[in-house]
């Protein structure tokens, strides 16, 4: 991760601040700095979404294309995810720098994602032929702390905003099998997000543990415990994060505090896409200029 | 590749029978949830490495070998992208580099040796759960190797790598606060299944969720954690994360008694 450069007196100060539960920026233990989401970005994609979270930049886009259905899943599509972190964040993701962070994410989002998350046998075409393949590609443009929360809350807004063209399976006399697309554009099926999770990084400082930690935060942090929630409080990954080791106490009163501020997110991230949403076409897009 | 008679490469598209095979037996047998496999731990095997262990616990077998410390590369720039945010003396402090390997016949189906992306979540695992055990002040600008061949997958595979790499660093001398004691867990599938500890590979296989949880007995701090599936609430993952903090506790008495064997046998071996 990006790395700043803290001296001892003001890292004594943010853990002095968290003791009391005020942090640098006037936030309390268990809020998130605002969040900007904006979805259907980039137009080549099936679905797009642009998360900005305090300094944190993320862009996801998902593309279907058709491909071939795993062995052991004959009847179900599915996810492959990337990650890239651009040279943009920091020079430290110059050349082949950022792989490894990259990777490590990407990791993480094939673990959060089981098989429950997204319904995978919509995805699938012809059972043991075909089945839609969900690319997402995430794009990480400016790191400022907190880059699994953003990047969770992007990829379900991009799953959201994805629309897969519906597709028909043709056979020719010969039997070989034909697949035809739909005359009309925006005869397309949208994914249901609702058990989509999200996670929640939650840095020890101390003997506390903040939520949305910022890159001074994390630089006074040595341990963290990323929890993965949907919305409806089903935790469904679990890792500590960092170089440090954590009391057992406090592990179970971050995954309660995970939980309870995950739910929270769900619900407000809920009611900003649809809203989003029903400002329909017409909307104002603000894109890259805002 | 001419001349490449090593590495036997099958046809592009080729499938294990076992694929098309039907299913061995419905559901394992009822056992206990918190029974534990006897554990067989040996220390100092290796002659090459600094310091070596194997750790055997049902059909898990996993041998793992300590190297170093040695001058770590390109200490001069400072610290890398996933380095510690903000201390100035980063540069200073020592690095565990962490390896994990599967051996292409330890599981059911072979693997290729080249793992891929799998090997190095299960290797910054073991590298997250490593260091706050092994103290990195003391080896300034050097590296340590770890790296845990996993000879044969009998289940709950990345605890015994961990459990098995914290006895190579201690066998090796390295100055480490405490022991990392492993141990694996899974649920079953179904309405409220109680989670199993130590689960073997078929269970782990059947699994919809399975948790790694890394303990420093002596502290009591957890240093590693990993879990993935339907758990299920945050009430059932803190059962099992309990659960496995008991069965690291079970464990330690064994580990206690191999590194002193390998300490005599050391002592023995040496010239008075």
């Amino acid at each position: 991760m990006a790395s700043v450069v803290l001296s001892e007196a003001e890292k004594v100060y943010i853990v002095h601040g968290v003791q009391e539960d005020l942090r640098v920026d006037g936030r309390g233990c268990d809020d998130y700095r605002c969040v900007e989401v904006e979805t259907d970005v980039v137009s080549n994609t099936s679905g797009s979404a642009r998360v900005k979270l305090g300094h944190t930049d993320i862009l996801v886009g998902v593309k279907a294309e058709v491909g071939t259905p795993k062995l052991e899943k004959a009847d179900e599509g599915y996810l492959e995810f990337f990650v890239d972190c651009s040279a943009n964040a920091t020079p430290e993701f110059e050349g082949r720098g950022g792989d490894d962070l990259g990777t490590e994410i990407a990791n993480t989002l094939y673990r959060i994602f089981n098989k429950s998350s997204v319904d995978l046998k919509a995805l699938c075409i012809s059972p043991r032929e075909h089945c839609w393949v969900l690319y997402v590609d995430v794009l990480l443009l400016e790191c400022g702390g907190n880059l699994f929360d953003s990047i969770s809350i992007a990829v379900k807004a991009a799953l959201f905003n994805t629309r897969i063209p519906r597709v028909r399976v043709l056979e020719d006399e010969e039997g070989s099998k034909d697949i035809e697309l739909s005359d009309d554009p925006y005869d397309c099926i949208r994914l249901s997000v609702e058990n989509v999770p999200c996670t929640v990084t939650l840095c020890k400082i101390g003997c506390r543990h903040v939520v949305d930690a910022t890159l001074q935060e994390e630089a006074c942090s040595l341990a963290s415990l990323l929890v993965s929630v949907t919305s409806k409080g089903v935790v469904t990954c679990m890792r500590k994060v960092g170089k440090g080791s954590l009391d057992p106490e406090s592990i179970f009163e971050m995954m309660e505090t995970g939980k309870r501020v995950g739910k929270v997110l769900h619900s407000s991230l809920q009611k900003i896409l649809l809203k989003e949403e029903s400002l329909g076409p017409k909307r104002q897009k603000v894109g890259f200029l805002g | 590749m001419p001349g490449d008679h090593r590495r036997i490469r099958g046809p592009e598209e080729s499938q294990p029978p076992q694929l098309y095979a039907t299913e061995e037996e419905e559901g394992p047998a009822d056992r206990d949830p918190t029974r534990l496999r006897p554990v067989f731990a040996r220390a100092g095997l290796l002659s090459q490495a600094k310091g070596s262990a194997y750790l055997e616990a049902g059909g898990t077998k996993v041998l793992c070998a300590v190297s170093g410390p040695r001058q770590a590369e390109g200490s001069d720039r400072g610290s890398g992208p996933a380095g510690a945010g903000g201390e100035a003396p980063a540069a200073l402090r020592g690095r565990l580099l962490c390896e994990f390997r599967r051996a292409p016949f330890s599981g059911r189906r072979r693997r290729a040796p080249q793992g891929g992306c799998e090997e190095r979540e299960l290797a910054l695992a073991l590298q997250e759960a490593l260091e706050p055990a092994v103290r990195l002040g003391r080896y300034p600008r050097a590296q340590l190797e770890v790296s845990a061949l996993l000879l044969e997958d009998g289940g709950s595979a990345l605890a015994a790598a961990l459990t098995a790499a914290s006895l190579a660093l201690a066998d090796a001398g390295v100055e480490m606060y405490d022991l990392v004691v492993g141990c694996g867990l899974s649920r079953a599938p179904g309405p409220a299944p109680a989670w199993l500890l130590d689960p073997t590979r078929l269970e782990e296989e059947r699994a919809a969720a399975g948790l790694t949880v890394a303990l420093m007995p002596v502290l009591n701090q957890v240093a590693g954690l990993l879990g993935s599936g339907e758990g299920g609430p945050t009430e059932s993952w803190a059962e099992a994360v309990r659960l496995g903090l008991e069965g690291c506790q079970r464990i330690y008495p064994v580990l206690q008694q191999c590194l002193v064997r390998a300490a005599r046998q050391r002592a023995a071996a040496a010239p008075p």
